[in-house]
């Protein structure tokens, strides 16, 4: 019974997760936020299924925990960019950009062309 | 793998504080939701409930969160055993059941180990027991008796097989300090055996061959035993004086628990000294030592055997009238004679203990069955939610590693909480049972019993589970669905439960009549109010048969005279006393024996005029001793019926002459007068051997220093005398405080101890045997009733067709006979099988006796009939009408 946002569009969560803090460390009601943010408000996550894939990729090395104080002096779990993270976010935006690129291909083929 | 482990231990350990921090970042995540909210115009409650929703369900995150953190076996673990307890507190009865069963089976098992190691399995104190060789002398009658002390020096001398020989003799020792004097049994043995033996004192020293030297200081070992309840295991007793037999010697060590040595006690350990002893050169002198040896490396110990023969049979030449009788020498491992006449029966209590356990984890896998049955559906809504076979199993395998749990942890509780009932149960001859301990051999068996119990009543649910189509079981509406599998599992199981009831049922069965048989052996002698004491004489003062005898006539009235008391004798050793053998030879004048390896012989004891009486020995021809029969009178000696038999079937032995071989100066004649009833001398299982007795006022100077080491009294009371064993002492330390007196023991409670192995085996096994029937039958019962609610509608259809009631029963004891044929045929098979294991517990009936074997498969085939009949009266009670409106 794993995580089913992350099967609606696969791999896509973890990819936005790492790119929202690669800004720049966050907790995670912030991460929310700025993916609500950077997407224009078309990406919406389901908050409680953020936490799941956040300890998904502490526990794979990408993320670093640590406590601290939110703006308005609340104690709260920042999440940070490891050195793998940020590797991991390259390869994965380049997968995701190829990815892109080619199904649009696909879908702009026309019957002649083939 | 380390680095796993240890995130795992890690993963372990933090789980509380991965929780709670767990908890407080999912609380944050929550209360900024509402600060933004509160933010936008929302008054706080609000903003806080809205916030709560949108977030959704803070445990099923949470729970996610926690998989996500992976690997997490011991959650896993930890989650089952909750939803297994959760199920299991569930139904109660069932739980309960189980536990109990589960507790007296493994606490059985348990509790039958912890003997089987005490006494079999645990080391003995010796360095290499293997290569330690006991030693005893051959004779035409007895494979296993003793050697002169000539006769053991001219050994070491010549042998080249062994590191080493010594020489070890019982020893009757009266002890006595600042304590009240005590009567022990020990040995003296030569101080080379704790080289040989490797066996290392617990406190102090161990003999060394300094010891054995002419003049050297008088000292003794004594036992953990004696330790521990005459000193308190005070350590300070090493260096302390004690007087064993009237002559000081200084305690230099206390002996480990572990040590024992084959047939003898040892509660006392003195150096024996051959080259100082009076007997070294009597060629023709008792025959009281057993020779032990360690091998050389490399020597085997067939080659050991006929290079000792050899070394006979040289001194057999040389002496031939000095080693009458003997014709070979019987080596064994130390170890295995230690524990030969115990191994068998240890075994097979053990056996019958496995029995019962596995008896009952069958029966608990029938149950879990049919429950699991009863719970296909919940099984099928578990696995529609997204449970895999895999967790359903390991579900089914968490709730009866928990019953086995509690069941094992019940079961030692019980196995601890019972050890001093079983202690006082247990045979006191059972060899190294004084130092029973519960160790870790033990701990270890029992965790492994539970393992295998957690195995046999899960896997079988298991297994079941593994087969069926659990959509089918949601889909259908009908519980009848558990289908086929279960019922024939279940069946299997019932079969396999009567089968070993009946294998143990059998062995009860024969231990029983075994037992019966011998309890009604008679001894010989009228054990009904009479009581004996044993005392040991002081060594000063008592060397001629006059000192004997004059101590005998002082205290013989005062006994006497005491309260109730009818008849008071004396008798050099006891009847029904295993351990202690006094035997001669003796020939008649007129039929010399052709080859002096026939010398008969025969059982020798020095008694009082008034012993016969005082026992109720019958006399059959002749007279009974008098006080006349004295040292002024020509010697007289009385011999039992069986002698008369073997060895005077021509012709009345009253008033013929025997030659008796019961001093170092050789051949004396005595007059038989009597013929007295035979007497079961060493066990009742034992046929009584020839007996001969001589009178104490006309014992042999030689005879005496045994008798002086132990002599009974024995007391015939009328019924309800106040006897007391401090009276006694009292009477006897009025004639000479330095007797030592041992305790005062009803005869009956002699007869008893000679039973004793035999009813500690029947009582265990028998009632093992019957827990193993009782949970068969309701094996039985269980498989029977079930069958019949799943087939109510088929009964109802039947009955409303117009079946009779009577077909239905017949239907239903046709299943039942079934099982119960099968299982009986199978034990049967067993019994017979496993009879040959059995054999040497058995007297007077065949291991493989068919009455008892028939006795056995009714008894089984009643209660288990009763059984079915119980089960049966529901379908009988079944209205066609109700039961196809169920439907």
């Amino acid at each position: 019974m794993s995580d089913e946002t992350a099967e609606l569009l696969p791999g896509t969560l973890d990819l936005l997760i790492l790119k929202a803090v690669s800004l720049g460390p966050l907790h995670g009601y912030a991460v929310l936020a700025r993916i609500e943010q950077i997407s224009g408000g078309k990406l919406l996550v389901e908050q409680g299924a953020l936490y799941p894939a956040l300890f998904r990729l502490v526990r794979q090395g990408l993320l670093k925990p640590e406590w601290g104080t939110s703006d308005n002096n609340r104690r709260a779990k920042f999440y940070e960019l490891t050195a793998r993270g940020r590797k991991r976010l390259r390869e994965e935006a380049d997968w995701w950009n190829r990815t892109v690129a080619a199904v649009t291909a696909a879908l702009r083929a026309r019957p002649q062309e083939t | 793998m380390i680095a796993y482990l240890r995130s795992l231990s890690r993963r372990f350990f933090q789980r509380a504080q991965v929780g709670t921090e767990l908890e407080e970042e999912l609380r944050a995540h929550v209360d900024l939701r509402a600060d933004a909210l509160e933010r936008s115009g929302i008054s706080r409650a609000e903003a806080e409930r809205r916030a709560r929703i949108e977030f959704g369900s803070l445990e099923r995150f949470k729970a996610e969160c926690r998989d996500a953190l992976g690997g997490n076996f011991i959650d896993q673990l930890l989650q089952d055993i909750r939803f297994s307890a959760r199920s299991l507190r569930k139904s109660p009865a069932f739980f309960a059941v189980a536990v109990i069963t589960l507790a007296s089976g493994i606490g059985a098992t348990v509790t039958a180990f912890s003997v089987v190691n005490s006494v079999l399995l645990r080391p003995f104190g010796f360095s290499h027991p293997q290569r330690l060789l006991w030693i005893y002398s051959q004779r035409v009658d007895n494979p296993r008796t003793n050697f002169s002390l000539p006769e053991y020096c001219d050994y070491p001398d010549q042998n080249r097989s062994f590191e080493a020989l010594g020489a070890v003799a019982s020893f009757n020792v009266g002890l006595s300090d600042s304590v009240e004097p005590e009567r022990v049994q020990g040995v003296r043995i030569t101080a080379n055996a704790f080289t040989i033996l490797g066996a290392r004192a617990l406190l102090g020293r161990t003999l060394i061959p300094a010891d054995d030297r002419n003049g050297a200081e008088p000292v003794v070992m004594i036992s953990y035993g004696l330790w521990s309840r005459r000193y308190a295991k005070n350590p300070d007793v090493i260096g302390r004086s004690v007087n064993v037999n009237g002559e000081p010697r200084q305690i230099i060590g206390v002996l480990p628990s572990s040590f024992a040595l084959p047939n003898l006690d040892t509660d006392i350990v003195v150096p024996l000294q051959p080259e100082s002893d009076p007997r070294r050169n009597a060629r023709n002198s008792v025959n009281f030592l057993r020779m032990f040896g360690g091998l050389k490396p490399n020597v085997t110990a067939q080659q050991a055997h006929a290079e000792l023969d050899s070394i006979r049979q040289n001194l057999q030449r040389q002496y031939p009238e000095a080693l009458t009788g003997k014709i070979g020498l019987t080596l064994l491992p130390i170890a295995d004679e230690i524990v030969s006449n115990v191994r068998s029966v240890l075994l097979s209590i053990f056996c019958a203990a496995a029995a019962l356990l596995l008896v009952g984890c069958t029966n608990l896998a029938g149950i879990a069955l049919s429950r699991s049955g009863a719970r296909q559906r919940e099984l099928a809504v578990r696995a529609a939610l997204g449970a895999t076979r895999r967790q359903l199993a390991r579900l089914l395998l968490a709730e009866s590693a928990i019953l086995a749990v509690t069941g094992g942890a019940l079961g030692v509780l019980i196995e601890i909480a019972s050890q001093r009932a079983l202690l006082r149960l247990v045979p006191t001859d059972l060899p190294r049972i004084e130092s029973f301990a519960i160790d870790w051999r033990v701990w270890l068996f029992a965790g492994v019993v539970v393992l295998i119990a957690t195995l046999i009543c899960g896997i079988a649910p298991a297994w079941l589970l593994s087969r069926t189509e659990l959509r089918d079981a949601l889909a259908s509406r009908n519980r009848a669905s558990t289908g086929g599998g279960q019922s024939r599992l279940r069946a299997w199981l019932v079969g396999g439960q009567i089968a070993l009831a009946l294998v143990l049922l059998a062995n009860a069965a024969l231990l029983f009549r075994s037992f019966f048989r011998v309890s009604s052996e008679r001894p010989g002698f009228d054990a009904a109010n009479v009581v004996t004491v044993r005392f040991s004489l002081p060594q000063s003062g008592y060397v001629e048969r006059e000192q004997f005898v004059r101590f005998y006539e002082n205290l013989y009235p005062r006994l006497k005279a005491l309260p109730g008391i009818q008849n008071v004798g004396l008798v050099s050793i006891l009847p029904l006393a295993p351990k202690s053998i006094s035997f001669i030879h003796f020939t008649r004048p007129d039929q010399p024996p052709s080859n002096p390896q026939n010398t008969p012989s025969t059982n020798y004891r020095i008694v009082s005029a008034d012993y016969f009486r005082t026992m109720g020995i019958p006399l059959l021809a002749g007279r009974y001793f008098t006080d006349e029969d004295d040292g002024e009178r020509p010697p007289v000696a009385i011999v039992s019926s069986v002698l008369a038999k073997n060895h005077f079937a021509d012709r009345s032995p009253i008033g013929q002459r025997v030659l008796i071989d019961d001093n170092d100066a050789g051949p004396r004649p005595v007059e038989i007068v009597g013929i007295v009833g035979a007497v079961k001398q060493t066990t009742l299982e034992t046929p009584a051997r020839p007996d001969l007795y001589l009178p104490l006022r006309q014992a042999h100077k030689d005879g005496l220093s045994f008798l002086r080491n132990s002599t009974y009294w024995v007391l015939k009371a009328s019924p309800n005398a106040p006897l007391s064993a401090s009276q006694l002492r009292t009477e006897i330390h009025r004639v000479d405080p330095n007797v030592a007196v041992g305790d005062l023991r009803p005869m009956s409670n002699v007869m008893n101890s000679a039973l004793a192995s035999r009813r500690f085996s029947l009582l265990l096994i028998g009632s093992f045997a019957g827990a193993a029937l009782f949970l068969a039958a309701a094996g039985l019962y269980a498989v029977i009733s079930y069958g019949i609610q799943q087939r109510t509608r088929e009964i109802g259809v039947r009955l409303a067709l117009g079946a009779t009631r009577g077909r239905i029963l017949a239907m239903i004891f046709k299943e039942g006979a079934l099982l119960l044929g099968a299982g009986v045929a199978v034990g049967l098979a067993l019994a017979l099988m496993l009879a040959q294991l059995v054999a040497n517990q058995m007297y007077g009936v065949s291991e493989r006796d068919a009455s008892s074997f028939a006795l056995v498969s009714l008894l089984l085939a009643v209660v288990s009939l009763l059984a079915c009949w119980f089960a049966s009266r529901r379908a009988l009670n079944v209205d066609p009408v109700t039961a196809l409106r169920c439907e």
